[in-house]
C-alpha cells in the first residue's frame, strides 16, 4: 500500500495512460486471476459444462464482430447469420469436395467473408438505419438460398458431415481439445478487436458513427473505413462460422435461421452497445439463457408436464429479456458492470468529483 | 505578392442542376491572411464554403463552371476528406463536433498528416492550448457542452488536422457578445501563431469587417463588393446595409427602419 494519502478514485494524468488496455494494479491481478479460472475450468467441469463453454466462445467471436460493425462504426446489420453460415458452408465445401485440410479451409472461409463483407457493405454508403438493414437481410436469404441449393443438388438434404480437422496427423476432437482451440481464437480475436479499437482505423469508425458529415471535414474518409468495417466484421463472423462447423462436425441451412441473427443482434444489445466486454458479457448471457430457463423450469413441480412448453417460453423469456434491458438499462450488462466497478473505485464516497477524474 | 494559397475563378454552382446558387464568383485568399465573406441569407456563403471544401456534394450540387485551386492545384468536385487531408479543414455551421465523444476523444478522431503518434500528441497538446477551456473539459461528453465551447471545439478539432486554410461557416451565430469577442481574439492569435490563412463566413458585418483584412460581399449569388476591409468599412453600401446607418454616417432611428420596411412592402 501506498504511504501517500491517495484520492478516490483512479485518475489518468498522462495521455499515454488514456492508451494503456490495463489500467491498474487491481485490474492487472483480476486479469491474472481471469487467465487462470478460464486455464483450470476444464479440467473440473463435466462434459455438459465444457460444451456449454465452447458454445460460449463461439457467440464471442461472432459477438465481437457484430459489435465491431454495429457499436462501433454505427452501421446495422440483419446478414449476421448469413456471414456464420457462409463461413461453415466454405469449409463444408471445400473439406467434401477436395478433402482440403483447415490450414486451408479457414482462411478459405475468412476470404469468402471478407468478399461478401465487402459487397454487402457497398449499400452502407447509401443507405441509413432501416433500409441498411433491409438490405443486409437480402445477403441472409441469398447465402441461405445458396447453401440449400447446395444441400439438395449434392444429396446432402440434412447437411454435410465435415470430418474433424487434423493436426499434425491427430485428430482434433474432444470437448478439452475444442475448449483450448476455441477459447484461444476467441481470446486472441478480441485482442485483435481491442488494438483495431484504439488505432486510427478504431477512432474513424467512431468518428463515422458519431456523425458523418463532421468526420469526412476532418479528413476521415467515410465510404472506404464503413467497407473496412462490414469487411473486418465479416471476415470474423465467417470465422466463427467456419470453428462452428469444425466443432459440431456437420453444417445445415438449419442453424443458421433468422434467429440467430436476431440473437446475436440481441447480444449486443444485452451486453452493451459500444463495449467489448459488453459483446463477451452478451455472448455469455444470451448462450446460458435458455439453459438457465431449462433448469428453472426442471424445479417446479409437475415439470414434465411443461416440457413441451420450454420452446416457446424461451422465445418469450428471449423477448421478454430484450425489452426490459432496452427500457431498464439500455448501456446493457455493461452499464451494470461499471456502476458496480465505480462504486467500488469511489468508497468511501459516492459520486465522482465534478471536474477532472477519470469518465 | 505571392500566389495566392486559394484561387477561386469565375465559380458556377448549381444546385440539383436546376438552381443556380453561385455565378461568376471570384475570390483569392493569401497565405496567413483572414479573408471575410458577408451577406445576408441565401446570398450563397455557405455554398461558397461548401464548394471549396467539396461537401456540396451532400446536397447534390455541382461546380458546373470555373475553377477552385489550392496551391496550384484543381481541387472543385473533389472528395471532402482528400481535400481536409490537402489542408483546407471546414468548422461548419451547425453539426460540427461528435456529440457522444467526450471532448478528449473528439480531438484524437481527426486524421491528419501521417506522422508519430507523439508529434500527433504534441500538436493535440498545442491545440489545446489555444482554448485552454477545452483542458478543463477533457472528459466531457461534447454533446453537454454550450455553443460557444462547441465553436472552440470544433475549431480545435479541425487545427489539429494541421491545416493551411481555416473555412469557419458563421462564427457568431447564436453566440454571445462576450464569447466571441473571446473567440475572435482566439482567430487572431492563431493566424499569427500558425500562419493559418482563414476564411470566415458571417453574416455579421461587426465581426467580419473586425477581424478581415480583406472582405468580399456577396448578394443573389454574385460578388457585389470586395476589397481590403478598411475601404470596405467606409463604403456608404455597406454602412446602409450592415450597420445601419444613413450615408451621412448618423445611426438610422428605429422608427426610420421601420419606416423603410412598411414603404418596401407597400410599394414593392
Amino acid at each position: 500500500m501506498s504511504r501517500r494519502p491517495r484520492a478516490s478514485g483512479h485518475f489518468r494524468t498522462a495521455y499515454a495512460q488514456d492508451l494503456r488496455l490495463i489500467q491498474t494494479g487491481t485490474e492487472r491481478w483480476a486479469m491474472a486471476a481471469c487467465v487462470v479460472a478460464l486455464a483450470g475450468l476444464p479440467f473440473l467441469a463435466s462434459p455438459f459444462l465444457l460444451d456449454l463453454a465452447n458454445q460460449v466462445f463461439l457467440a464471442a467471436i461472432g459477438a465481437l464482430a457484430l459489435m465491431l460493425l454495429t457499436g462501433y462504426a454505427g452501421q446495422i446489420s440483419l446478414g449476421h447469420a448469413g456471414l456464420m453460415a457462409a463461413g461453415a458452408f466454405t469449409v463444408g465445401i471445400l473439406s467434401r469436395e477436395l478433402q482440403a485440410p483447415f490450414w486451408m479451409t479457414l482462411p478459405a472461409a475468412a476470404l469468402v467473408g471478407s468478399l461478401l463483407g465487402a459487397i454487402f457493405g457497398l449499400p452502407s454508403l447509401r443507405l441509413r438505419g432501416l433500409y441498411l438493414a433491409v438490405s443486409t437481410l437480402a445477403l441472409h436469404f441469398l447465402v441461405v438460398y445458396l447453401g440449400g441449393e447446395y444441400e439438395s443438388r449434392r444429396g446432402y438434404s440434412t447437411g454435410i458431415v465435415i470430418d474433424p480437422p487434423a493436426i499434425g496427423g491427430h485428430a482434433v476432437s474432444g470437448g478439452l481439445a475444442w475448449y483450448f482451440i476455441l477459447g484461444l481464437t476467441a481470446g486472441g480475436v478480441l485482442l485483435l478487436c481491442l488494438n483495431l479499437l484504439r488505432s486510427g482505423t478504431g477512432r474513424a469508425w467512431a468518428a463515422i458513427r458519431a456523425n458523418e458529415t463532421v468526420a469526412e471535414a476532418l479528413g476521415i474518409g467515410v465510404a472506404g473505413h464503413k467497407l473496412l468495417a462490414f469487411m473486418v466484421s465479416s471476415l470474423l463472423a465467417a470465422l466463427a462460422g467456419a470453428l462452428f462447423g469444425y466443432y459440431r462436425g456437420f453444417v445445415s441451412v438449419e442453424a443458421f435461421s433468422l434467429f440467430l441473427s436476431i440473437q446475436y443482434v440481441a447480444m449486443i444489445i444485452i451486453g452493451g452497445m459500444g463495449s467489448l466486454l459488453g459483446a463477451v458479457l452478451g455472448a455469455l448471457f444470451v448462450t446460458l439463457l435458455p439453459y438457465g430457463i431449462e433448469a428453472a423450469l426442471r424445479t417446479l413441480p409437475g415439470a414434465e408436464r411443461y416440457a413441451g412448453l420450454l420452446f416457446a417460453v424461451n422465445y418469450a423469456a428471449f423477448g421478454l429479456v430484450m425489452i426490459l434491458f432496452l427500457l431498464l438499462e439500455p448501456l446493457g450488462l455493461v452499464g451494470i458492470w461499471r456502476r458496480v466497478a465505480t462504486y467500488f473505485r469511489l468508497w468511501p464516497f459516492k459520486h465522482r468529483p465534478l471536474t477532472g477524474g477519470q469518465r | 505578392m505571392s500566389t495566392p494559397l486559394l484561387t477561386v475563378a469565375k465559380l458556377e454552382v448549381v444546385y440539383q442542376r436546376a438552381v443556380t446558387a453561385l455565378q461568376g464568383v471570384s475570390l483569392s485568399v493569401p497565405r496567413g491572411q483572414i479573408v471575410g465573406i458577408l451577406g445576408t441569407n441565401g446570398a450563397g456563403k455557405t455554398t461558397l464554403l461548401r464548394a471549396i471544401s467539396g461537401f456540396h456534394g451532400i446536397d447534390d450540387a455541382r461546380v458546373t463552371d470555373g475553377s477552385i485551386c489550392f496551391k496550384g492545384r484543381r481541387i472543385d468536385n473533389g472528395e471532402p476528406h482528400l481535400i481536409a487531408r490537402a489542408g483546407i479543414a471546414l468548422v461548419p455551421e451547425r453539426e460540427k463536433v461528435f456529440p457522444n465523444l467526450t471532448v478528449a476523444e473528439n480531438l484524437t478522431v481527426p486524421a491528419g498528416p501521417r506522422e508519430s503518434a507523439a508529434e500527433r500528441r504534441r500538436r493535440e497538446e498545442q491545440v489545446v492550448e489555444f482554448f485552454p477551456k477545452l483542458a478543463e473539459l477533457r472528459s466531457r461528453v461534447a454533446g453537454l457542452l454550450s455553443g460557444g465551447e462547441r465553436q472552440m471545439l470544433a475549431m480545435a478539432s479541425a487545427l489539429v488536422c494541421k491545416p493551411e486554410l481555416l473555412l469557419i461557416d458563421e462564427l457568431s451565430l447564436g453566440l454571445s457578445p462576450v464569447v466571441i469577442d473571446d473567440l475572435m481574439a482566439r482567430i487572431v492569435q492563431i493566424k499569427r501563431e500558425l500562419g493559418i490563412a482563414v476564411v470566415l463566413v458571417e453574416q455579421s458585418a461587426a465581426v467580419a469587417l473586425e477581424l478581415a483584412d480583406y472582405g468580399y460581399v456577396l448578394e443573389n449569388g454574385r460578388t457585389v463588393l470586395d476589397g481590403e476591409v478598411q475601404r470596405l468599412k467606409s463604403h456608404a453600401d455597406i454602412q446602409e446595409f450592415y450597420m445601419g446607418r444613413t450615408s451621412a454616417g448618423a445611426r438610422r432611428s428605429y422608427r426610420d427602419v421601420k419606416q423603410y420596411r412598411r414603404s418596401r412592402r407597400w410599394y414593392g
